[in-house]
């Protein structure tokens, strides 16, 4: 049996659609009229302990809905959801002890306490040893520097700051598993590489990690699995490499040659793949599929034609693959 | 609204308006959005709708039988009792609302607009009153056809009442203005609400007569501004207070009425040295 | 391996214990604002005070009201003041409800081990409540020794029982009316701070009202239950010359706690209700 086990989990709002002010919220009395707007519709999911989810989609595709269903605060309309054997929405407190909750956008600190206070309070309310605590109170200063933020109150942490003891009050009780619903969002670079070195952390303690995103880097190192959601439904769910090696096998090569080569020229050099100008004379993208040529072979191909000054080589990221299922350029079938 | 031209002489800050439009406009706004929410004004009124009725219910068990206490019969007594209420819903929302405002740091938007504050925020409570007037009027109207009518004075005294009258805002404002200056310097208006609010409740008059009061609380409201607020007007109208007296406590409420006010526009000064010194 | 957690102290005093905790640290960031804690102490006394000084002006006229003495009246009076003392210092949580329902700031407490009631009634302490705890327990102190009443044991006990669960009337209708938040959008606690105004009305005793006045205070929101009926009770069976007003027989009194036991689970239940519509509405 699966960690989380996902059921065809639906959950649809109703939302009363009234004529503005007064007059509207009269009439609404008398003639009720509803627009029901499904935020996840149908989702199977099956996760197994110790496994790393990304859970990607655009805004308002039903990412924090999906986590709010698995987290038991949402009750869901149809389908069925259990986490380590329990029903999140019935088996509330049993739930709460083996899961860790971050909102990215909302802090659960105390607003006007110190964050060591808040720690504290939440160290008492999951039950936490002397010993543990102590330890996890090390352990994120070492991965987080969680150590200069702890007598600080929590209505005066910059963003970065709070995000990172929101992180450490997450996961304080040591949970099996941790949803984080954009954790990242509005970071600076600097905190990102922290919270996601924590992440790759939690990963090897063997925490089962949901965790949802709009920034793909977050999940490049840490999740083995990407899901992607787009209005309520799954679109793919697989692992993270099949999808760029199925779906981002082009590479660009940028050249600037030493000779003002015409285009025609370096194109029949290459071959195949696609070359287009760069900005001014001697610059040149390439376009190749690595499947079917080499870096190294373009490399060589156009050195015969000219001396390659400078070379620069993009890697795809996971943004353009998504961002092409989204735009519905691209359809993707799970890997078998 | 003029554009700014390159012009070398135009003032750093936005000298206040002389026009009354501006203030009008104000008064239109307040009072319009008081009446957009019709659920959230009455409620703000209910704690003085509610004092009236249980001051209403103590007094006509005591004075229903045709007794009378300290000069009071029942009829004088709901004449009192309606006054305190009316003048006691003036400025209902002044407190939250200016301190609200304070709080939220809008104040520095208010700074830069063309209008003096102190006159900004008295034609916002200006355009409130109208509409707490003519709701706190049809409660009394109410209460009348209920109850029965109350003595009506003769011309000259309802004359005297309604000059005594009309100094009841402006004195209300001053005190509930400078109040809530106080929330530049403390966090928590509530419990400066709540003291005023006290302080208010018993030296206006408003939760008991004052010649009710023992001598030494007499004296002590003797000296405050708040008398103005409800006994006053209230002795004139039950003509308790006739002639050169009458024109004498009008003449306390329009001394205290001035005092206060240029006390407050000094308070504001202070206050904003606060706010842009010291950063609120 | 993951340590496990430490041995759990269970149900009732847990519970008790983060009540306590969670208080605490509230309470300490209040005291952060020394001078904010005076003005609310001051605030709060000063206007029981008023109150008093009203009643004194009333009664150095006339000798009683409906057959209510001054001791009777203030005996009255004080309970409905400390009912607002153990409020503020207790629960006042309750009152940030409706903007916690609207921030959809009740989901951190749905993930964690502890009734969400509890987490939201301990959410916050009102310093006010320290004003009219004084001037309340003064005014409580003051009547109780005034009364013409026959204190036995027993009836120190009953009486005690019956304010107390007056208290809890109180308190369960903060928590119904504040939990109206669940259905209506607004993020403020005016309408039940509006009907807590109305509780107010009980200060007096109720028997000067009309009867649609009564109505509402013993039946639709037993107010009248936080002191009347209570003090009542208590002064019937004190003896003395029974020759106050009161509503219905003075036993009445005597069913405080069922009363008490009612509006809590009514309370509750209403509570229970709005947070299941958070769960499925979502905010």
């Amino acid at each position: 049996m699966a960690f989380i086990e996902a059921d065809g989990l639906t959950k649809r709002f109703r939302r009363p659609v009234k004529d503005p002010g007064l007059r509207g919220a009269l009439k609404h009395l008398v003639v009720r009229r509803f627009a029901d707007h499904v935020a996840v519709d149908g989702v199977d999911l099956r996760v197994e302990a110790g496994e790393a989810v990304a859970y990607v989609g655009p805004n308002g595709a039903g990412k924090s809905t999906t986590v709010k269903l698995l987290a038991g605060i949402l009750v869901p309309t149809a389908g069925q959801v259990r986490v380590g054997g329990v029903v999140p929405h019935r088996q509330r407190v049993a739930n709460a002890r083996q899961i860790g909750v971050l909102f990215g956008q909302r802090t659960q600190l105390w607003w006007d306490l110190p964050v060591r206070e808040s720690l504290a309070l939440l160290r008492d309310l999951y039950d936490v040893d002397k010993v543990t605590y102590r330890e996890q109170l090390e352990r994120f200063d070492d991965v987080l520097g969680l150590g200069e933020l702890l007598p600080v109150v929590a209505r005066k942490l910059s963003l970065g700051q709070r995000m990172r003891a929101d992180l450490a009050a997450a996961l304080l009780h040591r949970p099996r598993v941790v949803y984080l619903d954009e954790p990242t969002i509005g970071l600076d670079i600097a905190v990102k590489d922290r919270v996601r070195a924590f992440l790759r952390e939690l990963r090897a303690d063997g925490t089962t990690l949901i965790l949802t995103t709009h920034d793909l880097g977050d999940i490049e190192d840490v999740c083995q699995r990407i899901v992607i959601i787009d209005q309520g439904r799954i679109i793919y769910d697989g692992p993270l490499a099949g999808v760029k090696d199925q779906f981002a096998r082009h590479r660009s090569m940028h050249l600037h040659l030493a000779d003002p080569v015409p285009l025609d020229t370096v194109a029949a050099a290459v071959g195949g793949a696609q070359v287009a100008a760069g900005a001014t004379p001697g610059e040149f993208t390439v376009r190749f599929d690595r499947f079917a040529v080499t870096a190294g072979q373009v490399i060589a191909a156009v050195s015969a034609v000219s001396e390659v000054r400078d070379l620069r080589i993009d890697e795809p990221a996971i943004e353009d693959v998504v961002r092409k299922v989204y735009a519905g350029e691209l359809r993707l079938v799970p890997a078998p | 609204m003029t554009t700014v031209a390159a012009d070398t002489d135009a003032p750093a800050r936005a000298t206040p308006s002389t026009g009354v439009r501006p203030y009008r406009a104000l008064a239109r706004v307040a009072a319009r959005s008081a009446v957009a929410y019709p659920l959230s004004f009455v409620l703000g009124m209910a704690g003085v709708l509610l004092q009236l009725l249980a001051m209403l219910s103590i007094w006509a068990v005591l004075l229903g039988s045709g007794t009378s206490v300290g000069g009071f019969s029942w009829p004088q007594m709901k004449a009192y009792l309606l006054i305190a209420y009316v003048t006691g819903s003036l400025m209902s929302f002044g407190d939250w609302e200016m301190a609200a405002r304070i709080r939220d740091g809008m104040v520095a938007v208010d700074l830069t607009r063309p209008v003096d504050y102190q006159r900004a925020r008295f034609a916002e409570t200006l355009g409130v009153a109208v509409v707490e007037v003519a709701f706190a009027l049809a409660v009394c109207a109410v209460v009348l056809a209920v109850t029965g009518p109350v003595p009506v004075p003769p011309p000259g005294q309802a004359a005297l009442f309604a000059v005594s009258a009309l100094l009841v805002l402006p004195l209300r404002f001053t005190t509930v203005y400078l109040t809530a200056l106080l929330c530049f310097w403390t966090q928590n208006i509530f419990g400066v609400s709540l003291a005023r609010g006290a302080i208010t409740n018993l030296f206006s008059g408003a939760l008991v007569p004052l010649t009710l009061l023992p001598g030494w609380l007499q004296a002590i409201a003797a000296v405050l501004p708040f008398a103005g607020m409800t006994f006053t007007p209230a002795t004139i109208y039950l003509g308790q207070a006739t002639g050169s007296d009458a024109w004498l406590l009008i003449g306390v409420q329009a001394v205290w009425t001035v005092a206060l006010w240029w006390g407050a526009r000094l308070a504001w000064r202070s206050a904003v040295r606060q706010l842009t010194v010291h950063g609120g | 391996m993951r340590t496990r957690s430490g041995p759990r102290q269970t149900g009732l005093r847990r519970g008790v214990r983060l009540y306590r905790r969670s208080l605490g640290a509230h309470l300490r960031s209040t005291l952060e604002y020394e001078a904010d804690f005076w003005i609310l102490v001051a605030g709060s006394a000063l206007t029981q005070l008023v109150g008093l000084a009203f009643l004194g002006a009333v009664f150095s006229r006339v000798p009683h009201v409906n057959g209510w003495t001054f001791a009777e009246v203030v005996l009255i009076y004080s309970v409905v003041v400390l009912s607002d003392a153990v409020g503020p210092l207790l629960f006042e949580g309750v009152w940030r409800l409706p903007w916690l329902v609207n921030k959809g700031e009740l989901d951190y407490k749905l993930v964690r081990p502890y009734p969400v009631v509890l987490q939201v009634l301990s959410d916050d302490v009102g310093i006010n409540g320290l004003g009219n705890l004084v001037t309340g327990g003064a005014m409580f102190g003051w009547a109780l020794w005034r009364v013409d009443v026959a204190w036995t044991p027993a009836l120190v006990v009953g009486g005690l029982g019956l304010f107390a669960s007056g208290m809890a009337v109180k308190l369960s209708i903060s928590l119904a009316t504040n939990s109206s938040a669940f259905w209506l959008q607004s993020p403020h606690s005016i309408f039940a701070y509006a009907v807590h105004q109305i509780g107010d009305l009980a200060r007096y005793p109720v028997s000067v009202y009309t009867f649609g006045v009564r109505l509402v205070l013993v039946v639709g929101l037993p107010f009248a239950f936080v002191g009347f009926f209570p003090a009542s009770a208590v002064l019937g069976a004190g003896g003395g010359d029974a020759v106050r007003a009161g509503v219905g027989p003075t036993w009445l009194g005597w069913l405080t706690p069922l009363v008490a036991a009612y509006c809590v689970a009514v309370a509750a239940l209403i509570f229970r209700s709005g947070l299941r519509r958070y769960e499925s509405a979502g905010n």
